[in-house]
């Protein structure tokens, strides 16, 4: 995985380079699109926490008492406005702002009551990181050569990549992942003589998750990489470059598949960051104590605040996400800042 | 290439065809002349000067056309009318059972718990004695039903707003700037609040697929608009005066078709694997109600006993073989109605 | 790299017979058949026809860059010794592609790699085709830029397509071929998605660089105006097939085809004020059917009989002037031309009495367009 993000990062920095290099023009404008772009998502985030905190508010208050049955409804009452639900919105919102400015997620109600949802996330979140990038790695490491052959294949006689690639799109794409994740589950378990559950020591337990969650991601990667390239491939300055005699194998792999792969980058950064909030089914499938399973576990027993924190925390990283995304096309293509557009999603 | 099955146009075809059939090439009429008569001018005809572009071109046929030569598709289009069929007429078949009636052991007033698939029950029974062939049909009539009615509601209110968002460019803004807040709140995230909110039950589960699930057909549709609808043939359509209306429906619509209908076959699939997730997670369907969610749920409890894998492995089956087939049904014909794919 | 074992004017490239399908969903498409040319070194042909005609498909040919459903299916294209229809594998076409001929293709806009700088996209050229590297490869890459007359090279170097307009980067385009040194060029309508003053200066870098270069040049082209501008010889395509080829003046002033006969009589330089310009009616053949005869016949405003049954054989007019139509077999009764085609004759012989014998290339086919117009 490391690799993956060292060449991204290399390559990204030797493109500024030489466009710092070439036009301090240019320079402004890349910038100036990126601070723009930093702007706008800051003012979305702003938009997106205080539609989930409406959002939220709806949830059924049993989720703010740890032992609701036994209180009386004057108590109840008292609680809330200690905790501040029965002001009015607006007033909720800035309060919450404020708090997300000190790092203040809360305190967990049930799941630790009494501890700051912060601490609890800050302990669950590296094993997610863990098991997120290295499924990612995977991902890409087989998805994007299996992207490749599917395309190189399609001028061949007998597609055999694109077919076996195709079949194994329609599979994992068609089946909902939450009936696959449970077959890989009980036969893999079966057949590589491993346990259903997790064990953090035991790495032989690490590959059906992991395995599990980059089945998606290699379908993606490779479905989106063989389109792209086949897109590509068909274009002019493809025929042009193969009418100025550069070989197949040079025109594959610096022009189809470097050109290919500029849209899939957006992609990586939010898949990164999406692994810290890790799988909400495969980790609570295996109990791996990790955030997604945190997330199902927060809701099943009703634990209002530490919902609340996960889900701002969710929509947070979805913007940043999206954010690198668009800054990391504006690196790699250098059209993007300068029409001005965002990237294609 | 823009003759689309409107009336007129169909007519127009049908007389041409009439017309070459009663046409005599010059060809046939010439070929047995003898030389000296060869080399004497011949009539004009206009007719046949037009003959050569003639093209009995009809975008419906050539989309069925396409199809149809796609045997993959095909034979997926068959299992899936099939199973469809199957699903609503099985209710109606002789010795069905209820698929929510326990069932007692006529000797010992037992309730027949975990049986093996056998010729009285085809599928088995579940945990509690419920038949499981009876359920898992039910259960994929509930499941089609919301994902029916979840792609119905997004084909329709995601078109709307797709078309309206491309070809009125005063809202693009406005949709453009909602489309990016919204888009970045996980549909997932929104499927587990709503169902967490609000009761659980068919209704929500509809509702909550339904919040979200448009966003992305009414993008795809703009994207789809903006770069027809600047098409010289548009630009020349409006100069000419046709209302927008019109040219929505005639210019358009025609080419979305294969979008649409692609994200409505996906959309059942879709929808009933976001069920199974929100009822893993336990604030899906009530469990007494026969759902695939459900039925998947149930046979994951008792998974790790090899003897009741069954319960698990058919509505597994069944699930699978739908949204697979839907899967490659809606690619195919989305495929199909692509004009690009009507050379010939 | 020597090309000089083969003097200028001598042929270099023969074609014979050429016929080439393409295979749609099960049918047969005839894009070309059955056509014979040379082409002469150091000369350029434009190669002549409405969209269709098979322009495009005849010259991807000569690069193997036909799309994968079409086939030769008969005939050869020799060149040195070697028949082009026979290369098959990638690296077969290697030897030819660029090194030897090189392509230009008709929207700039599409033609370059958008990620890359047009430097790179040269030099990529450059150390394939003349091992260089390094700053001999970039000096190499300035001194195209500068002749394809592109100012600052250095700047420009480090550029993005984007950054060029559409002329400019036809120029880069033209850099691109010649930087593979070819003895071939190809250019495939390099004018038709620019605008007219453009388009002068495009043909005026190609002129001179064919010059500097000693290029063949092979130019594809609905545009007469253009080529008047350009071409030494002329090949008129219909339907897939030649009908017509011959030196630019005759092409111009002594054309025998028919078809040659309407499309002239359409070109806008000779419309007579007031009236409705020319134009043929109805539509090209369908090449998915067998073509009976004449491919023009059904077309022509005068046919013979014969026309729907034979196809003519090529008839020759002159050593250089070839053409397939029945008009010219001896059996023939004869059709009188059209109006503009005597017009265009008479002004011929005008000018070649003005000037005396002293004039040829295509200089007189230019002026005589012009002043025909009325």
């Amino acid at each position: 995985m490391r690799a993956v993000i060292e060449k991204c990062n290399n390559s990204s920095k030797r493109l500024t380079e030489i466009r710092s290099i070439n036009c301090s023009k240019g320079q402004d404008t890349v910038t100036k699109y990126i601070s723009k772009r930093i702007l706008h998502s800051l003012i979305t985030l702003c938009i997106v926490i205080v539609i989930v905190l409406a959002l939220l508010r709806q949830m059924p208050i049993e989720g703010y008492f740890n032992n609701f049955d036994k209180m009386s409804q004057t108590q109840i009452n008292v609680t809330l406005k200690q905790l501040g639900l029965k002001d009015p919105l607006p007033v909720q919102v800035g309060r919450y702002f404020v708090q997300l400015l000190h790092g203040d997620f809360g305190t967990s109600i049930k799941y630790r009551a009494g501890y700051s949802n912060a601490k609890i996330i800050a302990q669950k979140a590296p094993l997610s990181i863990e098991i997120g990038l290295i499924s990612l790695a995977i991902a890409l490491i087989l998805g994007l050569p299996l992207g490749a052959a599917m395309a190189r294949s399609t001028r061949s006689k007998f597609k055999i990549w694109d077919r076996f690639g195709t079949v194994l799109i329609v599979i994992v794409q068609a089946i909902p992942s939450a009936v696959y994740y449970l077959l890989i589950q009980l036969y893999g378990s079966e057949w590589f003589g491993v346990s259903m559950l997790f064990s953090r020591s035991n790495y032989a337990t690490w590959i059906l998750p992991i395995f599990s969650l980059s089945l998606g991601n290699i379908v993606y990667y490779a479905m989106w990489l063989r389109r792209f390239m086949v897109d590509e491939a068909n274009k002019d300055y493809i025929k042009l470059a193969c009418a100025k005699g550069v070989s197949q194998k040079k025109i594959w792999n610096r022009h189809v598949f470097r050109n290919a792969i500029v849209p899939l980058v957006q992609y990586i950064p939010n898949s990164i960051l999406f692994t810290l909030m890790g799988s909400l089914y495969v980790e609570s499938l295996y109990s791996i104590p990790g955030m997604g399973g945190l997330l199902v576990q927060a809701i099943k027993i009703q634990d209002n605040t530490l919902v609340e924190a996960l889900v701002v925390l969710y929509s947070m990283i979805s913007v940043v996400g999206l954010l690198l995304g668009d800054i990391l096309m504006a690196i790699f293509d250098p059209r993007i800042s300068f029409t001005g557009k965002e990237g294609a999603r | 290439m823009n003759s689309f099955a409107d009336l007129g146009s169909s007519k127009l075809e049908s007389s041409l065809n009439d017309e070459l059939k009663k046409h005599v090439s010059a060809y046939d009429k010439c070929k047995d002349l003898p030389e000296d008569e060869l080399f004497t001018p011949a009539e004009f005809d206009s007719s046949e000067a037009e003959m050569g572009g003639y093209s009995n071109y009809s975008y419906w046929k050539a989309t069925l056309r396409a199809f149809l030569h796609n045997k993959t598709a095909v034979f997926f289009l068959t299992v899936i009318v099939i199973v469809l069929a199957f699903t609503f007429i099985q209710p109606l078949l002789p010795n069905q059972r209820s698929a929510k009636t326990i069932y007692n052991d006529p000797e010992t007033g037992i309730q027949i718990v975990n049986r093996q698939p056998d010729s009285e029950f085809w599928f088995g029974t579940n945990s509690i004695g419920q038949d499981l062939w009876a359920r898992t049909w039910a259960g994929t009539r509930t499941s089609l039903g919301i994902g029916f009615a979840v792609a119905c509601w997004e084909a329709l209110f995601g078109t709307v707003i797709g078309l309206l968002w491309g070809y009125v460019r005063k809202l693009d803004t406005f949709f453009t700037e909602f489309y990016n807040i919204f888009d970045n709140v996980p549909q997932t995230l929104v499927l587990i609040l709503i169902s967490y909110i609000m009761k659980p039950g068919v209704n929500t589960i509809i509702f909550a697929l339904c919040l979200t699930g448009w966003l992305g057909m009414a993008r795809f549709i703009r994207n789809q608009v903006v770069i027809i609808r600047d098409r010289d043939y548009n630009l020349a359509s409006r100069c000419l005066g046709t209302s927008t209306g019109r040219i929505i429906t005639k210019n358009l619509l025609p080419y979305l078709v294969s979008v649409i209908t692609l994200r409505m076959a996906l959309a059942i699939p879709e929808a009933i694997g976001n069920e199974v997730f929100v009822t893993y997670i336990g604030i899906g369907l009530p469990t007494d109600m026969a759902s695939l969610g459900n039925l998947v749920q149930a046979g994951r409890l008792v998974m790790s006993q090899p003897e009741l894998r069954y319960q698990l492995l058919f509505p597994t089956a069944v699930l699978a073989v739908i949204t697979i087939s839907l899967y490659i049904v809606g690619n195919s014909f989305a495929d199909a109605a692509d004009p690009k794919n009507h050379v010939d | 790299m020597d090309y000089n074992d083969i003097q200028k004017g001598e042929t270099l490239i023969s074609i014979k017979d050429l016929t080439f399908d393409f295979t749609l969903r099960g049918q047969t498409l005839h894009a070309l058949r059955g056509i014979s040319l040379d082409i002469k070194k150091g000369e350029s042909l434009a190669i002549v026809g409405e969209s269709g005609s098979g322009k495009s498909v005849f010259v991807s040919n000569l690069m193997g860059l036909n799309a994968q459903n079409g086939h030769v299916s008969g005939g050869s294209i020799m060149y040195r010794g070697l028949d082009l229809t026979k290369l098959t594998t990638e690296k077969d076409w290697s030897e030819i592609r660029g090194r030897r001929i090189a392509m230009i293709m008709q929207d700039p806009m599409t033609s370059l790699n958008p990620l890359k700088t047009i430097g790179w996209q040269i030099s990529e050229a450059v150390e394939l085709h003349r091992g260089l590297h390094g700053d001999e490869a970039k000096n190499a890459v300035y001194e195209l830029l500068a002749d394809v007359g592109i100012s600052d090279p250095a700047r420009r170097y480090k550029q993005y397509p984007y950054e060029f307009s559409g002329g400019m980067r036809q120029r880069v385009v033209i850099a691109i071929a010649l930087a593979c040194k070819p003895e071939i060029l190809i250019c495939d309508e390099p004018t038709t998605a620019l605008d007219v003053t453009i388009q002068a200066q495009i043909l005026g870098i190609l002129r001179r660089l064919q010059e500097k270069y000693e290029l063949t040049l092979i130019y594809i082209t609905h545009d007469l105006g253009v080529v008047a501008d350009v071409a030494d010889f002329v090949a008129v395509m219909y339907a897939g097939d030649i009908v017509e080829v011959g030196s630019c003046n005759e092409i111009f002033y002594d054309p025998k085809h028919p078809y040659t006969w309407a499309l002239l009589s359409s070109l806008p330089q000779l419309g007579i004020k007031g009236e409705q310009l020319y134009s043929i009616e109805g539509t090209p053949p369908n090449l998915f059917y067998e073509v009976h005869g004449d491919a023009f016949a059904a077309r022509n405003p005068h046919p013979l009989k014969i026309d729907f049954v034979k196809r003519p054989p090529m008839f020759e007019v002159t050593p250089t002037h070839f053409a397939r139509t029945w008009l010219l077999d001896p059996r023939s009764p004869g059709v009188e031309k059209p109006e503009h085609i005597k017009r265009l004759n008479e002004k011929y012989k005008e000018l070649m009495k003005k000037n005396g014998e002293s004039v040829s290339g295509r200089e007189p086919a230019k002026t005589a367009l012009e002043g025909a117009a009325i």
